[in-house]
């Protein structure tokens, strides 16, 4: 009985590679405004001159509500019956005002108080993030539903991660459109075209997953609640949300999935600057040009590695599971932070890029595997709860990614500090400096992959467990559907 | 309804797409890009031509002008260096008189001291060129700026190091140069001032010489011999250690010697611990600085400050392959891979 079956997709399970697509331009869109605000907010100190301090209020405060709407818009999602779906509307309606709200929020001109710019600015920032949750949370729950199949899952979710890169490449290109001086007479101004451009993108975009896609998941009958009184349905409301957010925590193959992203995911990002610092003062003496060619460069075998590392690691997903493709791509990216130890070479700067493949293959894997893992942790809640939550499972997880990426910055000022790295010193830091840098650099990324790994290899759905809880689901479905055409 | 929303998302699609393209081609039009270019010539005068310090700092100038003329497509920047061989006030003189029969937008200069470059400074500026000095300033000229060292904060910064390495107490010497050159005298200022705060450390003279490494290694032998007592050097310049003639006349650890400039000829010492600290001086940055504060001044008739002070970097052995290292990168030759890989 031991003998493994090849696991062929369902003709009803399979994706269209259009509805793929479409899907996957939402990632791009959700990519695009996350770190379009980021960038972009560079203006505000050099074309607008506020205070550092402020900008750094502005970017924090935005993303507190940010973190608190997040679950809420997931529970939302989650209980919203409409004839156009749970997903849809919000998606649809929310690509539109995100994309608004973003255009509007950098029409921005000098010469006003710097106060003026920061409560406008931070007023903009609540409503961006209000409706960038309204679009985000459920777009991300819908990919979890959108085919019930085990190796289907991580193909959508290749071809999302795959497109959402494109955001990433074209990150590069903001300053120089914005600081253009053929078209615009400063930043500013360049910010608020660019500002424009970037929300009309986003509406266009943003609403063909909300047009194009249908929802497979319709909820039973039975589910559909009778009207009530605005106060009890409220106080239901509340509790249903404190207990459905109680039960996703609880959730350990759930959590087994965060804790491999957060390590994963942040410390890549924490070492970032590292990487930076080491590359432009330790390997290129100071000298700034050659570093920001390296750095350049690193980027561009980074993305296109990424790029790479998802068709294969979808590939070998479907060949060995997820859980395996998972510590196999963790394993590359280990291998590439260990070898950032031998390749920090003043003698030979170009080796700064060798680690730069091995280190996109777990970085490309992590979202690709991810999203698919959560999908069959959604199918085995639903088993034991009945309820399906994707949206709260998605909301949640990428609450703990912000939150994640959030620590990670301020750990990372803080261990630059620890160095000993002093700005006026430029490349003629210390010996014991450089020594400290080399090591965050080294030992954080690697020590959070063997984390990762560790934290995934106790993931407990395999292929086949997968497999036995779509069926028991499916069986399930039938006769509650069954139940509601005697009724 | 589906098709309507896809009738309109086609349209939507056209009009972005119309935007890219329209605003590719406002980008693409190089012929009428280039009439529009401005071109801007800074003439870059230093003392002297030979000296390495400068051509690191000529580096800087030209990195900062091929940066700005990359960053900003209206113009196009371009040094014209002008430097004599050696030091020698007539010789900057002329190469001033020079740049202006050519033709130049402005001039960055390291000042030989004396009246006739004041003057020939003030009567291109009343000609409508700007002059900005680094390294050696003309304070009393119209020069609109200067970009180098605090020469009084530099000998401060000496004297504070000799005093923490000797304990606060003995006897030191000045090394000082050339008696004449108004940066050393207010490094020598900046030391004598400071050495007031260290009441147990005394000064037994301030020695000066001509600017040669012959003169000036002789010149802490003698010294050296004639006071069994001294614990300790200041020098306001490194002249003694631009060869290794010193290697093996002093001991290393016998004196605490702190030293201005850290050029390459000096690493060695450092290494051996002959001397203890070198004050760096960033002199790609009197290059690059200075080459961004004309830009801000002529082309975006931003407001400078007269004066702005380079920060030096203490070198001692603990950062002695970053300084090396950075040495290579402000375009310093001959730094060997020992020091590299620090």
């Amino acid at each position: 009985m031991s003998t493994k079956k090849a696991h062929v997709t369902a003709a009803a399970d399979r994706i269209p590679w259009l509805e793929k697509i479409a899907y996957g331009l939402g990632n791009t869109v959700n990519n695009l405004l996350g770190a379009a605000i980021g960038y972009m907010s560079i203006v505000l100190n050099v074309g607008l001159g506020i205070d550092p301090v402020l900008i750094g209020t502005l970017q924090a405060i935005p993303r507190f509500t940010d973190s608190l709407t997040d679950p809420v818009m997931g529970y939302l999602s989650d209980n919203t019956h409409s004839r156009f779906g749970r997903r849809r509307p919000y998606i649809f309606v929310g690509a539109i005002l995100v994309g608004i709200t973003f255009a509007f929020m950098w029409q921005l001109k000098p010469g006003l108080s710097q106060m003026f710019y920061f409560w406008y600015f931070l007023v903009g920032s609540i409503i961006f993030y209000l409706f960038y949750t309204m679009f985000a949370t459920p777009y991300v729950a819908l990919g979890y539903e959108l085919t019930s199949d085990y190796h289907e899952r991580t193909r959508l979710m290749g071809v999302q991660n795959f497109m959402g890169q494109f955001a990433w490449i074209s990150l590069p290109w903001f300053y120089a459109f914005m600081e253009n001086d053929r078209l615009f007479t400063d930043a500013v101004q360049g910010a608020r075209v660019l500002a424009i451009l970037i929300g009309i993108i986003v509406i266009v975009l943003g609403v063909i997953p909300a047009i194009f896609i249908k929802e497979r998941y319709v909820a039973p009958e039975t589910e559909k609640k009778e009207k009530q009184s605005l106060m009890k349905g409220l106080s239901e409301n509340v509790s249903a949300f404190f207990k459905g957010l109680v039960l996703t925590l609880k959730r350990k193959e759930f959590l087994k999935l965060c804790i491999g992203t957060f390590f994963l995911f942040n410390s890549i990002q924490l070492v970032g600057a590292f990487s930076s610092y080491i590359t432009i003062f330790y390997v290129s003496g100071g000298n700034t040009n050659m570093g920001a060619k390296y750095m350049g460069l690193f980027g561009t075998i980074n993305t296109l590695s990424t790029l790479a590392a998802i068709a294969g690691v979808t590939w070998i997903s479907s060949k060995i599971g997820k859980r395996r493709a998972f510590m196999v791509a963790t394993s590359a990216t280990l291998i590439g932070s260990l070898l950032k130890w031998f390749c920090y070479d003043p003698m030979a700067p170009w080796k700064v890029l060798l680690p730069a493949p091995f280190i996109a293959i777990g970085m490309g894997g992590l979202f690709t595997l991810m999203g698919s893992m959560i999908a069959d942790v959604c199918d085995l809640d639903e088993l034991e709860t009945g309820e399906r939550r994707e949206g709260m499972f998605g909301a949640i997880y990428w609450w703990m990614v912000k939150l994640g990426l959030s620590l990670a910055f301020a750990l990372s000022g803080f261990l630059l500090k620890w160095t000993g790295y002093n700005v006026v010193f430029g490349g003629a830091q210390s010996a014991e400096t450089f020594m400290k840098m080399r090591l965050v650099d080294v030992i954080v990324p690697s020590s959070a992959c063997i984390i990762a790994i560790l934290a995934v290899y106790r993931y407990k759905l395999t292929e086949a467990k997968s497999l036995e809880i779509r069926e028991q689901l499916d069986l399930r479905h039938a006769s509650l559907n069954e139940g509601i055409t005697t009724n | 309804m589906v098709k309507y929303i896809q009738k309109t998302l086609s349209l939507l699609w056209i009009l972005s797409l119309s935007i890219v393209v329209l605003n590719c081609g406002k980008s693409d039009n190089s012929s009428e890009s280039k009439k529009n270019v401005r071109k801007i010539k800074i003439t870059m005068i230093a003392k002297s031509s030979k000296n390495p310090v400068f051509l690191s700092a000529k580096q800087g100038a030209e990195q900062a002008a091929k940066a700005l003329s990359k960053k900003h497509s209206k113009f196009d920047v371009i040094i014209d260096w002008k430097t004599p061989p050696n030091e020698n006030e007539n010789a900057q003189v002329d190469s001033i008189r020079k740049a202006v029969t050519e033709g130049t937008d402005a001039i960055l200069i390291s000042c030989s001291d004396g009246p006739i470059l004041t003057e020939t400074i003030n009567q291109t500026v009343a000609d409508g060129i700007p002059v900005m000095t680094f390294d050696s300033d003309l304070p009393e000229s119209k020069r609109f700026a200067f970009y180098g060292a605090n020469d009084m904060e530099v000998g401060a910064t000496l004297m504070d190091k000799i005093a923490e390495l000797i304990g606060k107490k003995g006897q030191i010497a000045i090394l000082g140069g050339n008696q004449d050159a108004p940066n050393l005298q207010n490094r020598v200022a900046g030391v004598r001032k400071t050495s007031g705060n260290y009441p147990d450390i005394q000064i037994v003279g301030e020695y000066y010489h001509a600017e040669t490494t012959e003169d000036a290694a002789a010149k802490v032998l003698q010294v050296n011999a004639e006071n069994p007592q001294l614990t300790g050097w200041v020098m306001v310049g490194g002249w003694p250690f631009f060869d290794d003639k010193l290697m093996d006349k002093i001991e290393p650890g016998k004196y605490q010697i702190v030293v201005v400039d850290a050029l390459p000829e000096q690493l060695p010492y450092l290494e051996k611990e002959i001397i203890q600290m070198c004050l760096g001086q960033p002199l790609f940055k009197w290059g690059e600085v200075s080459v961004q504060q004309i830009i801000d001044y002529i082309a975006f008739e931003k407001e400078i400050e007269p004066i702005k002070n380079m920060q030096l970097i203490q070198v001692t052995t603990a950062n002695l392959g970053g300084w090396a290292r950075q040495l290579r990168a402000w375009g310093f030759e001959g730094l060997t891979k020992h020091y590299l890989t620090m």
